[in-house]
C-alpha cells in the first residue's frame, strides 16, 4: 500500500511539473537566417525576462524555403506569430486575408511613433485599400560602390554621377584581369537603370508590362554594351545568390559594383584594407534607384497577435535600429534613424540612407494585382540574359518578351 | 477459417501499416493533388474556383512550360546516356581482378554519396570564371579562360555532366555486379570460337545486361526528369532560363506564385510523361535473356 501511496505522489508531482510547464506560451516568430543579429536576440532575451512564462521561438530561414513554409502554414491553419517578409508578400497575402491588419494596434500605441517616423514609401508599399499590414524593420536600397584606389589610379577624383561618366570610368579602369563594372545576376538590380532611364517594368494604371518600351530596352542595352562592346563587364556571375559581385569588388577586381546595405558587412571583413566608398545612384534621365527591405506581418490566424505586436515594437525602435545600424551596417525605415547623430557621422550608412527618399519598391504595385510575379520576373529575366549573356539586341528580344508577359498578364 | 483463408487474413495483416503508410503520405497526396489540379488558383489555401481542365489546357499553351520542358528533355537524355556510356566503360576495366580497382571504385562512388547540395555548391565553386580552379588551370596552361556557366547553349551541358560526375559511380557498380554475374563458360565457348575481346563484349556482355541497362535508364531517367537541385543551386534557371527545368518551374508556380492549382496540373502533366517515357524504355530496352 505504501508503494502505491509513494507511486502516486511522485505521480501527482510530476504531474503538476509537467502542468507547469505546459504553461509556458511560445511566441513563433519566422526570420531570415542571415537577420538574426545580436541585437535582435538581446531583444528577444530582454522580451522573455519581461514577460515571464514566455519564450520566443525564432524560426531561421531563408526566403524561399520561408515561404515554402508560410504557404503550408496557410494551408494547414497553423501560422506564425509574426513573419519577417522580403517585400511584396504583404499585399499580396492580404489580399487573400492571411493577414491581420494593424490599425487597432497602432492606434492604441500613438506614442509608437507609427507611421509618422517611417519614410513614407515604406508604409506606402505595405497598405492595401488604406490598412496597414505590416511595419518595416529594414529599408535598403541598391546605389553605387567604388574603389576609391582603382578610379585614382585611372585618374578620377570623385565616383561618376551619371550614365556616360560611369561608362567612361569603366572601361578606363578595366584591365590586367580587373573590370570597371561587375553586375549582378539577380532581376532586382536592372531596375535601378530602369528607374534612371525614366523606366518601369509594369505600369499599374493600364496594368501591363512595359518592359519592351524605348526607354527600358535602352537601359538593359547599355549594361549590355558595358559586357560586350565596351568590354568593360563580365557577364553576371550564375548562381541562386547574389554574391559574386560583392566578391569581385571584395578581392579588388572590380571597381565598382551596385548593391545595397547587405554587402557592407562582407566587404568590410572580406578585406579590411580595400580602399572603398559609396556614392550616391547615378542619374540619368532622373536619379532614382530599387528599394528593398524587410517587413514584420502577423498572420490573421496567429494564436498571439497581441504579444507579437509587442515584440514588432521593440524590435523597430530607434535605439534598436541604431544599434543594428552601426553593428552590421544595415539600413533602416525611421526617420529619426537617419537623422541620428551617429548614423549622420557614419559615411557608408549616412549615403545608403540619403538614396532611401529616391528609391522605388520593384514588386509593390504588381504584387498587388494578384499577377504571377515569378514568371513575369522570369520572362523579363530571359529576355535580359539574351542581351547580357548572348550579347542579342535588347530591341530584338524584348518586345516579344514583353508579348508574352502581357499574355500571361491577360490570364 | 481455412488455412488459406487464414494465411491470406495475416499476409494483409502484416501488409497494413505499410498500405497505411503509403495511403496518408503517398495515395492521398497524389489524389489531393489530383482534385486540386482541376481548380484555379489556390484549393485548401485561398480563392479557388473548378475550372475542370483548364489548368491542363493552359499548360499545353504555355511558353514557360514548353521551354522547361525541353530543358528538362536534354538534361534528362543527356545525363542517363552519358552516365550510363562512362559506367558502362568504368565496369568493363574495373570488373576484372585489376590491381587498385577498389581503391578506384571507391573514388568513382565517392560523389553518389556526397549530398547533391555539396556537390552543386563545389562545382559552382569550382567553375567560377574568377576564383575556380578550372579556370586557374587553363590559365596556367595559356589557355582562354571560360565563363562556364555564363553561355546560355553551354550552361545546360554543365548540369548535365555534373549529373553524371554524381551517378556514375552508382551506375558502375551495379554493371560491375552484373557483369560478374555473367556466366564464365560463356566467354571460354566464345574464345573458343576465336572471338576477340570487342567481339565478345558485343556479342555476349552487351546483350546480357540489357536487363541492367533497363533499370538503370528507368530508374536514373526518373531522377533526372525530377531534377531541381542541381539548377536551382547552381544556376537559379539562368541564363536565358536554359537550365530551367520542369521541376523547378513547378516550384516557383506553387510557391512564389501561388498558383496551387495550375502547379497541380503541371505535375500531374509529368507524373505522365515520366510513365510515358518508362513505358518506352521498357519497350525499346527489354530483352528476355535466357542463359544457355
Amino acid at each position: 500500500m505504501t508503494y502505491f501511496r509513494k507511486a502516486g505522489t511522485l505521480a501527482l508531482i510530476l504531474g503538476t511539473t509537467a502542468g507547469t510547464s505546459t504553461l509556458a506560451e511560445t511566441l513563433t516568430v519566422y526570420f531570415n537566417a542571415g537577420h538574426a543579429y545580436h541585437t535582435y536576440l538581446e531583444v528577444i532575451e530582454q522580451f522573455e525576462a519581461d514577460n515571464p512564462g514566455w519564450e520566443v521561438a525564432l524560426e531561421r530561414y531563408q526566403w524561399p524555403d520561408m515561404r515554402t513554409k508560410l504557404v503550408a502554414d496557410f494551408a494547414g491553419g497553423t501560422t506564425p506569430d509574426l513573419v519577417a517578409e522580403p517585400g511584396g508578400w504583404v499585399t499580396e497575402f492580404a489580399e487573400q486575408g492571411h493577414l491581420t491588419p494593424l490599425g487597432d494596434f497602432i492606434e492604441q500605441d500613438s506614442d509608437y511613433g507609427f507611421p509618422e517616423d517611417w519614410q513614407d514609401s515604406s508604409v506606402a508599399k505595405n497598405t492595401l485599400d488604406g490598412e496597414i499590414y505590416a511595419v518595416q524593420i529594414h529599408l535598403t536600397c541598391a546605389t553605387l560602390l567604388y574603389n576609391v584606389d582603382m578610379l585614382s589610379e585611372a585618374g578620377f577624383d570623385g565616383p561618376p554621377t551619371n550614365w556616360e561618366e560611369f561608362r567612361e570610368v569603366a572601361i578606363a579602369t578595366t584591365g590586367g584581369g580587373k573590370y570597371g563594372f561587375a553586375p549582378n545576376p539577380s532581376i532586382a538590380y536592372y531596375f535601378p537603370w530602369l528607374y534612371q532611364n525614366g523606366a518601369d517594368w509594369y505600369d499599374a494604371d493600364a496594368h501591363e508590362m512595359t518592359f519592351g518600351s524605348d526607354a527600358a530596352m535602352e537601359a538593359i542595352q547599355f549594361v549590355g554594351d558595358l559586357i560586350h562592346k565596351d568590354r568593360a563587364a563580365p557577364p553576371p556571375i550564375q548562381g541562386a545568390d547574389y554574391e559574386g559581385p560583392q566578391k569581385l569588388f571584395t578581392a579588388g577586381r572590380a571597381a565598382m559594383i551596385i548593391t545595397g546595405p547587405w554587402d557592407v558587412r562582407p566587404i568590410k571583413e572580406g578585406n579590411p584594407d580595400l580602399n572603398w566608398a559609396v556614392a550616391p545612384s547615378l542619374t540619368h534621365k532622373e536619379q532614382r534607384t530599387m528599394q528593398g527591405g524587410v517587413s514584420l506581418m502577423i498572420p490573421a490566424e496567429a494564436e498571439h497577435p497581441e504579444m507579437a505586436w509587442e515584440l514588432t515594437k521593440r524590435l523597430t525602435a530607434v535605439d534598436v535600429e541604431v544599434a543594428t545600424a552601426l553593428q552590421y551596417g544595415m539600413t533602416m525605415p525611421r526617420k529619426s534613424w537617419l537623422e541620428n547623430e551617429e548614423i549622420a557621422n557614419d559615411p557608408i550608412l549616412s549615403a545608403f540612407g540619403s538614396c532611401l527618399p529616391y528609391s522605388q519598391g520593384t514588386t509593390t504595385e504588381i504584387s498587388r494585382s494578384g499577377a504571377p510575379v515569378s514568371q513575369l520576373e522570369t520572362i523579363y529575366l530571359g529576355a535580359i540574359d539574351e542581351v547580357v549573356y548572348g550579347g542579342a539586341q535588347a530591341a530584338d528580344v524584348m518586345p516579344a518578351a514583353e508579348d508574352e508577359a502581357n499574355q500571361l498578364l491577360s490570364q | 477459417m481455412s488455412y488459406r483463408r487464414k494465411q491470406i487474413v495475416i499476409a494483409y495483416a502484416l501488409l497494413l501499416p505499410a498500405i497505411i503508410y503509403f495511403t496518408i503520405f503517398f495515395f492521398g497526396p497524389i489524389a489531393v493533388e489530383l482534385w486540386a489540379s482541376f481548380y484555379s488558383g489556390q484549393p485548401m489555401v485561398g480563392e479557388s474556383s473548378f475550372i475542370g481542365l483548364g489548368n491542363y489546357t493552359r499548360a499545353l499553351s504555355d511558353a514557360l512550360v514548353h521551354r522547361s520542358l525541353s530543358a528538362t528533355m536534354i538534361y534528362s537524355f543527356g545525363s542517363t546516356i552519358l552516365t550510363i556510356c562512362f559506367a558502362l566503360l568504368f565496369a568493363a576495366v574495373l570488373a576484372g581482378p585489376t590491381k587498385a580497382n577498389n581503391t578506384v571504385r571507391a573514388i568513382l562512388f565517392f560523389p553518389y554519396i556526397v549530398s547533391f547540395v555539396i556537390g552543386g555548391l563545389m562545382w559552382r565553386a569550382i567553375l567560377d570564371p574568377f576564383t575556380g580552379i578550372l579556370n586557374a588551370a587553363l590559365i596556367s596552361l595559356n589557355l582562354p579562360t571560360q565563363s562556364w556557366l555564363a553561355d546560355p547553349d553551354a550552361a545546360i551541358w554543365v548540369l548535365v555532366f555534373v549529373s553524371s560526375w554524381k551517378d556514375i559511380g552508382y551506375a558502375t557498380l551495379i554493371y560491375i555486379a552484373a557483369i560478374q554475374g555473367i556466366p564464365g563458360h560463356l566467354y571460354d565457348a566464345a574464345r573458343v570460337d576465336g572471338a576477340r575481346p570487342t567481339d565478345q563484349m558485343r556479342d555476349i556482355t552487351l546483350p546480357l545486361l540489357m536487363p541492367t541497362t533497363l533499370f538503370l535508364a528507368v530508374t536514373l531517367g526518373i531522377s533526372s526528369l525530377q531534377e531541381l537541385a542541381l539548377p536551382y543551386l547552381m544556376t537559379g534557371g539562368g541564363p536565358a532560363n536554359s537550365t530551367r527545368l520542369y521541376s523547378l518551374h513547378v516550384y516557383e508556380t506553387a510557391f512564389q506564385d501561388l498558383n496551387l492549382g495550375y502547379s497541380s496540373a503541371l505535375s500531374f502533366l509529368m507524373f505522365l510523361f515520366i510513365l510515358l517515357v518508362t513505358f518506352l524504355q521498357f519497350r525499346l530496352l527489354h530483352r528476355d535473356i535466357r542463359h544457355v
